[in-house]
């Protein structure tokens, strides 16, 4: 009788284990991604990122007692999702109080790289305790970040990398898998077979090479899936639609799958798709942006849309003090799942994400209040 | 004494008839050159679709020529074109807001400020004598910083689903495409047949010339970029209708390219030489190019290069058609 109960527990046990296993699947969107030994030695992002992974980097030589003064050479106030992480960044120097942060110091690089080059030597001119860089160029940043980290300011990198490993963390994401995720849930949408098209967001963009590169090497692995054509959307909305017109002239209703860099492009692909009266098909590469969503949900679309929130800067600015504190970080600081409800989703969660009240531009999720939020013009407050 | 100085120019010569052949009509020969190309390449250009689509595509980068064309005509240039397509598509989120009934105030404050932009290009360059290349980029800063300031980086509102109507379309014909082909219409017809187009002409073939013959100089080149800025508004709309959403980046690339169509078409630098005909066929040489790229699934790139080397192409036979007159 002992020894039939022991089995009863062992075997659901076992069936425990695995509807656990089957649960973190789903709750990752089914999401896991195994990288080949080739996939890795063909993608020097995918080393450097994986490496670092596992590195802690030692930061006693930059402790010091606060308040501090963090310098932030951002993307600026060049579209919605840069003009939330600026918000996102004030908002929470505010929050943490002068104690902790004593200045705050801000370059806007309007989205060049050529901007930011000067603009992070004038920021290290006045001597800062730390630096957060979003680079806007990974070759043309790389010499910058080199010669603060030799002038003894820790740089954290935040939202993208730069080609020096010289710096003491970074935080974002894995984007190679980001892209391979998109392209196997493309995949297994098609049962592995099918036409696909590839949308790109900016050649020569680190995020968007990086994406493509671990969308290629999925497709690649799946001969049943026939990519039909791939070209930059230049993340615009005009010019995704402008570039999925003349696809849809060329290919019709032949296109099982679309692989998209970004949501800006996705609603340019939608709206074409719907001028055009033909079925959307299937999109990987939606993002948790309120004006993708609002079209999703109007049209039924089937999506796996990923995440990059502009609200990943409050981790920066942490990772900073933890740097000033002394305390050894982690070389590369993942959001996922640190930031509530930074996840991927797809559709079928969709109604979840979308807010009534946020504008189309809004990119979620928002740590901050949503009063801040209103107060900016990104959202309306009910009266009530 | 009087003393008459004469040149030998060739006129009438077989090479000089030529050369005038091919600065008159070289852009129709390489559209049809291009057109052919493409029937042997793509042939699916020539379904009843992609006609339709390449002019719609065309019809936006066709209207800010028109503008582009007519500033060309009088000696100067407009780099400002694509901050007033920025401009006008916030103004058609913020003022239009998503209602319907909005849009024609939306619309009168877009021309509004497009106008007040090419007042400020033409005196600029008329009363301050700036170079039109660092009046057009300095208003081009000033615009995007102001329209930037104003929205913070995040333009409020939404824009009119009325626009949308310009996405209507009936077979090839679209609502871009008949205001291109009405609006170049009716400026084919103000410049050959009214005094205003024959003052344009004489003020860019020569400035000086045009003032002592009492033509009111000045008043015809802020006119032109007024009309220019106007064009760039319409343009502007007709994108925003396009994609219905404020895209930062609307109409990137339309600046460069509405030069190089009205170049490309016959269009001299140095102005007084050329015509909205020769724009026409400019646009869809460029707009067929960028559709034939997609159709035969090359890189962007090759875009990229086979323009370039298209535009220089052309500003070279121009420079020797054109070299005896």
């Amino acid at each position: 009788m002992k020894r039939i109960l022991q089995c009863i527990l062992l075997v659901s046990l076992v069936f425990g284990l695995g509807a656990l296993s089957l649960a973190q699947d789903d709750m990752a969107g089914g999401m896991s991604f195994e990288f080949t030994d080739e996939q890795i030695e063909a993608s020097p992002y995918l080393q450097s990122v994986l490496s670092r992974l596992d590195e802690t980097y030692d930061t006693s030589d930059f402790a010091k007692e606060g308040p501090y003064r963090i310098a932030f050479a951002a993307q600026g106030t060049s579209n919605a999702w840069s003009a939330l992480m600026d918000a996102h960044a004030y908002w929470y120097v505010e929050h943490l109080g002068e104690e902790v942060v004593s200045e705050f110091m801000y370059g806007d690089a309007q989205r060049s790289a050529d901007i930011q080059v000067p603009q992070v030597e004038d920021l290290l001119a006045q001597e800062p305790d730390a630096m957060i860089l979003v680079p806007m160029g990974a070759a043309a940043l790389s010499a910058p970040v080199e010669r603060a980290m030799m002038q003894g300011v820790p740089v954290v990198l935040c939202a993208s990398a730069v080609e020096t490993d010289n710096f003491v963390t970074e935080v974002g994401t894995n984007l190679w898998t980001v892209g391979a995720n998109l392209a196997q849930w493309i995949v297994d949408q098609l049962d592995g077979e099918g036409n696909v098209l590839v949308m790109v967001g900016v050649p020569g963009v680190t995020t968007s090479d990086v994406m493509e590169e671990g969308a290629q090497a999925v497709f690649d692995a799946n001969p049943g899936i026939n990519i039909l054509d791939k070209q930059p959307g230049f993340w615009s909305t005009a010019e995704a639609k402008t570039i999925m017109e003349t696809w849809l002239t060329q290919h019709g209703d032949n296109v099982d799958a679309i692989w998209s860099g970004g949501a800006q492009m996705s609603q340019g692909i939608i709206s074409a798709y719907l001028d055009a009266g033909l079925d959307i098909p299937p999109i990987g590469g939606g993002e948790w942006q309120n004006g993708f969503l609002r079209l999703a949900l109007e049209h039924d679309i089937d999506y796996l849309a990923w995440q990059y929130p502009n609200a990943m800067i409050t981790l920066c600015i942490d990772a900073a003090l933890q740097i000033l504190a002394g305390e050894p970080i982690p070389r590369f600081i993942d959001f996922s799942g640190v930031i509530p409800n930074s996840e991927p989703f797809t559709d079928e969660q969709g109604a979840e994400y979308f807010r009534e009240e946020w504008s189309d531009d809004v990119h979620g999720p928002i740590t901050m209040p949503d009063e801040k939020l209103a107060e900016l013009g990104f959202a309306t407050m009910d009266d009530g | 004494m009087k003393l008459i100085q004469t040149y030998e120019t060739g006129a009438g010569s077989s090479p000089w008839r030529l050369r005038k052949f091919v600065a008159d009509y070289g852009v129709y020969i390489a559209l049809a050159i291009l057109l052919l190309a493409g029937a042997l390449l793509t042939p699916k250009l020539y379904a009843v679709d992609t006609i339709a689509v390449v002019m719609r595509q065309a019809s936006q980068l066709g209207i800010v020529a028109i503008g582009q064309t007519l500033i060309l005509l009088v000696a100067g240039l407009d780099l400002s074109v694509s901050g007033v397509f920025i401009m006008t598509s916030v103004v058609m989120a913020e003022v239009g807001n998503g209602r319907d009934e909005m849009v024609i105030p939306a619309i009168a404050t877009a021309l509004a400020l497009g106008g007040i932009v090419g007042l400020g290009n033409g005196w600029l360059v008329t009363k301050r004598r700036v170079p039109p290349f660092v009046a057009t980029l300095g208003m081009l800063v000033l615009v995007k910083g102001a329209t930037q300031a104003y929205t913070r980086g995040v333009p409020g509102g939404f824009v009119p689903e009325i626009l949308g109507i310009v996405n209507r379309s009936w077979s090839f014909l679209s609502i871009p495409l008949i205001l291109w082909l009405g609006l170049s219409a009716i400026f084919i017809f103000v410049l050959r047949g009214t005094a205003y187009g024959r003052r344009v002409y004489a003020v860019g073939s020569n400035i000086e010339a045009a003032r002592l013959s009492g033509i009111p100089v000045d008043a015809i080149r802020i006119s032109i970029y007024v009309l220019g800025s106007l064009f760039a508004v319409i343009s502007g709309i007709v994108l925003t209708g396009y994609v219905l959403y404020v895209d930062r980046f609307i109409g990137s690339g339309l600046d460069l390219d509405s030069i190089a169509a009205a170049v490309v078409g016959g269009t001299a630098f140095t102005g007084g030489r050329g015509g909205l005909l020769g724009t026409i066929a400019g646009v869809l040489i460029i707009q067929i190019l960028s559709t034939m790229v997609v159709l035969l699934g090359l890189d962007v790139e090759v875009q990229f290069i086979i323009k370039g080397l298209v535009i220089l192409g052309a500003v070279t036979l121009y420079s020797v058609a054109n070299a005896d007159s």
